[in-house]
């Protein structure tokens, strides 16, 4: 068994550094490839005065007039020994300027993801318990207009409301000028990113777990539990939930991407200063070595979390545990 | 003796399982169809019988043995491209399911009609149409039957269509899986009578699957008892239901309900363990197969 | 002796969009402590929701028209789900067609007995309730260590054992018992229906069975009632229904049934299929397909008419004023 556990591990430690090396592959080509110059992010706006031959040596300072798979081995064995090179912009240790941003964005995501998380069942089970009742229509309604409504618009929206006509929270920022270590100025300037993320990707979970439930609840196995005299929410809790669980966590650990993005979009929206509004700069002005890390940490990320999904999975429903006990017996 | 439309020989059909394991679904069997026979496969789920008959109509590969229709080794690639017409015309299936073996968004004449457009056959009534109605009613259905789709017939109708569909290429052999075991007891007897019919009338050749025994017993003439993958006793049908020997066969036919209370409440209960597959099968009496241990 | 349940004039409907479906129409009987009745038909007479109807376990588009139950002395046709969920488990409780699907696939089987016998004694110690469910895994055949096994690693007729503890768990009066060995195989069957009987004779509760398979009826009842389009159109003892039926449509189903067959014939088999519960014909809904059918049969619904103390037959034939019938099936086939 052990032994089993093991080459489990092994085999998925493997595909997984697999798939990080044909993802970073992917990204460097797809940055060489795209439009932007280097150069504006390392030098700014000084970037258009430069003379050609000026110019000429800042590129071959940089490494950029070496073929393509020189330029990506280079940074594959520096990024092996640990070292993911230098911002073209801040001039400074890749991992470093992410460390600085990556605070914000889990305490945004991660907030959110919890969040999202911990709700979506509560509702959906809500829902399902009082299934075409009055609250369910209700939950049913409100949740697919906030999940209609693009993120960027209901940000814009919300910022009207609270912070130029209300003048209740801030608009922008992960903090006030100066107030950096102030816990209160932290959650004042969450409050509306974080409402947006979770409005916008609430009821997509909530909704798919209540479906679940229904189709669960006219199972054969209900009528059985039934007529053993439980009652329908201990049938929902008991019988059902587990076993539409095992899915929904899996589930749960693909939307790690899915809310990854939104927070990312919600960053820009509210200059908050997280990964994602990171990324994005990087993207555009092809600062290399920022989105190569940027995109590993994102994709390791969402890696990780469907692998433990998976792990999850084969613990909680035993039809999915591979080997062992299958069929022990034919014949009545 | 008639002549031999379907010779199985030793045809084994494994699966691979989880676990390493193989689920031998057939096992080694071996049996010939003579010409104008109705010959009964009777065994519980999982006994194989389904499997054999995909192999028997080239929908499953087995993974031994050879299996010759008329002499033509069916699974050999260059004979059945020679023979490929023949093959695909002469032989039919019918499924137990006449649900999901319909396509539901079809006509009744265009199901009927569709192995004759196929195979390219000319209409010998003049229009396809007309050939499907013809077939209809040969089943036992008027021609307003003709535009109707699956979903708007009764099980009954469905399984009737079902038949049309199978002989408007006028075959020889037919395989029936299990046809009549989703139909109620009053809608089966009609179905039944209509196979009768089919076989007294044409002379054809039936391979009739099916889990009741009742069901065997008043329609084939020959039948194999099929137990874990192994035919454990073949014989004519009298002689089976008379004189049964092996003892997995004694327990399927003790089982059989009747429909009379009074010798169904003296039965004793039933108690069964396993069921010996082991040995070969040699003929104990003529004609009278069964799967037996030792040399003697 | 006292009756147990008693149904009378039941009708439960369903609507849809194409209108009310009439599954069940005007239904009578009665069933005494520890006996075994039988229901018998084909797919879609109304046996099933007939059952369901009397444990409330039917979709919310299905409706009680008119009729009442009494089950244990009260009345229990409008009881509330509150009420009704004290008597699952403990007055009645049910055994259902398909084993395959009835057991929860994520909890082992021994669990899903346990919870069954502690639903209505939610302070039993564990101990207990664990002897208590060895009893029960016992009591259908199986070994207590098949407790610890999920549903899909056990056979159909072990899940069907266990579907048949979890049933007996709250000792209830009658059990229900809906086609519980269709989906089975033949040799399987037997053992269950030998169970379904050992526990009636140790237990003595009272079996309501829904098959639609003769043989199995024979097996099993004291008396059958036979359904045809929503209504019981003959009921009495098992000796009466097979050796004395009245009624052309249970002559029409002994007949076809292939065990039944005269050498050399072709099966009798009766012509047509079922009317629509959509909109269910007037009179005597079997008459289109009988040989036997009277002018007045498709005019009027005919009433029970008394055989003896315990036979009733819903047909026409059996008024006085009717032309003689030879019944075409006296004495049964082998008696």
């Amino acid at each position: 068994m052990s032994r089993n556990l093991v080459w489990y591990c092994l085999k998925k430690l493997l595909l997984f550094f697999l798939s990080m090396l044909l993802l970073s592959l992917a990204v460097f080509c797809a940055a060489h490839f795209a439009p932007g110059d280097p150069l504006v992010s390392y030098y700014g706006e000084r970037a258009e005065k430069l003379t050609p031959e000026e110019r000429a040596q800042a590129e071959e300072r940089l490494g950029l007039y070496d073929p393509l798979h020189t330029q990506y081995l280079r940074w594959l064995s520096n990024a092996l020994r640990g070292d993911f090179g230098m911002s073209y912009k801040y001039k400074t240790g890749v991992l470093e300027v992410i460390g600085k941003r990556l605070n914000n964005t889990l305490l945004l995501g991660g907030t959110g993801f919890l969040l999202i998380f911990l709700l979506s069942p509560v509702l959906g089970i809500l829902c399902a318990r009082f299934e075409d009742k009055p609250l369910d229509r209700l939950l049913c309604w409100a949740g697919s207009l906030s999940s209609c409504i693009p993120e960027f618009w209901l940000s814009l929206t919300l910022i009207l409301v609270f912070s130029v006509w209300l003048r209740l929270l801030p608009s922008s920022g992960a903090y006030a000028v100066g107030k950096a270590g102030d816990w209160e100025s932290r959650l004042t300037h969450l409050i509306l990113p974080l409402a947006v993320v979770v409005l916008s990707h609430l009821w997509y979970y909530a909704y798919m777990i209540r479906n679940q439930l229904l189709e669960e609840v006219r199972a054969n196995y209900v009528l059985l539990a039934k007529t053993k005299g439980l009652s329908r929410r201990q049938i929902l809790l008991r019988h059902c939930l587990r076993n539409v669980l095992p899915p929904y966590f899996s589930m749960m650990a693909v939307a790690v991407p899915h809310i990854l993005g939104g927070t990312y979009v919600v960053e820009t929206v509210f200059s908050y200063p997280g990964l994602g509004a990171l990324s994005y700069e990087s993207a555009r002005n092809q600062d290399t070595h920022l989105l190569m890390a940027l995109c590993l940490l994102s994709g390791g990320a969402v890696m990780l979390c469907s692998m433990l999904a998976q792990a999850v999975n084969e613990r909680v429903d035993p039809r999915t545990r591979s080997g062992g006990g299958m069929e022990v017996e034919r014949r009545g | 003796m008639a002549e031999i439309l379907l010779d199985v020989q030793e045809v084994s059909c494994r699966f691979p399982m989880p676990g390493r394991t193989v689920l031998r679904a057939v096992d080694g069997v071996s049996f010939q169809i003579r010409r104008g026979e109705v010959f009964g496969l009777v065994g519980e789920s999982g006994s194989g019988k389904s499997t054999l008959a995909r192999c028997i109509m080239n929908l499953c590969r087995p993974s031994a043995g050879k299996i010759f229709y008329q002499g033509i080794d069916i699974w050999d690639k260059k004979q059945f491209r020679e023979n490929r017409k023949r093959l695909q015309t002469a032989r039919q299936i019918i499924f137990q399911d006449s649900t999901s073996s319909l396509n539901q968004r079809m006509k009744a004449a265009d199901i009927i009609a569709e192995p004759m457009v196929i195979h390219g056959v000319t209409p010998p009534r003049g229009s396809w149409r007309a050939e499907a109605a013809f077939q209809l009613h040969y089943v036992g259905l008027d021609a307003s039957y003709l535009d109707k789709y699956p979903p708007e017939l009764s099980g009954g109708m469905r399984q009737r269509v079902a038949i049309a569909r199978a002989l408007s290429m006028e075959p020889e052999f037919l395989v029936a899986d299990e046809p009549v075991s989703s139909l109620d007891v009053s809608i089966q007897a009609q179905i039944l009578n209509l196979f009768r019919h089919l076989q007294e009338e044409h002379g054809f050749t039936f391979l009739f699957i099916a889990h009741d025994l009742p069901v065997i017993r008043y329609l084939c003439d020959r039948v194999a008892v099929m137990y874990r993958g192994k035919i454990v006793e073949l014989a004519p049908a009298e002689t089976l239901f008379a004189d049964p020997r092996h003892s997995y066969t004694r327990a399927l036919l003790a089982s059989v309900p009747l429909p009379d209370p009074r010798r169904e409440r003296a039965r004793k209960p039933v108690e069964f363990g396993e069921f010996s597959t082991a040995g070969t099968l040699r003929e104990l009496a003529p004609e009278h197969f069964v799967l037996t241990e030792g040399c003697g | 002796m006292a009756e147990l349940l008693e149904v009378k004039n039941l009708s439960v409907s369903f609507q849809t969009p194409q209108g009310e479906i009439e599954a069940v129409r005007d239904v009578s009987f009665s069933v005494k402590a520890g006996e075994a009745l039988a229901i018998v038909g084909e797919s879609g007479c109304g046996k099933s929701v007939l059952c369901k109807s009397i444990l409330k376990l039917l979709p919310p588009s299905a409706q009680i028209k008119s009729g009442t139950i009494s089950a244990g002395g009260a009345d229990i046709t409008a009881i509330p789900e509150r009420e009704m969920r004290k008597l699952r488990g403990r007055l009645f409780s049910m055994v259902f067609q398909d084993p395959m699907t009835a057991l929860n696939p994520t909890i082992p089987a021994g669990r899903q007995i346990a919870e069954a016998v502690c639903v209505h004694r939610p302070r039993m110690p564990k101990a207990e309730v664990r002897r208590r469910a060895d009893a029960l895994l016992e009591l259908v055949g199986l070994e207590p260590e098949k407790a610890r096994l999920y549903p899909h690693q056990l056979s159909g007729g072990m899940r069907q054992r266990c579907v048949m503890a979890i049933a007996l768990a709250a000792e209830p009066q009658i059990l229900f018992a809906d086609e519980p060995t269709t989906a089975l195989d033949v040799t399987v069957q037997a053992q269950i229906l030998d169970l379904l009987r050992e526990i009636q004779r140790i237990l003595g509760t009272a079996t309501v069975l829904v098959s639609h398979d003769l043989g199995v009826v024979a097996r099993v009842a004291d008396r059958v009632a036979v359904m045809y389009a929503g209504k019981i159109v003959e009921i009495g003892t098992a000796e009466e229904i097979f050796y004395d039926p009245r009624h052309p449509y249970t002559w029409g189903l002994l007949l076809a049934l292939p065990a039944c067959a005269r050498e050399g014939e072709p099966l009798r088999a009766i012509p047509g299929a079922p009317p629509s519960l959509l909109h269910p014909p007037k009179g005597d809904a079997f008459a289109p397909r009988s040989r036997y059918a009277l002018a007045i049969d498709y005019e009027e619904t005919p009433p029970m008419f008394q055989i003896t103390e315990t036979h009733f037959a819903a047909t026409w034939l059996l008024d006085r004023r009717a032309p003689s019938v030879e019944s075409p099936v006296k004495g049964g086939f082998y008696g």
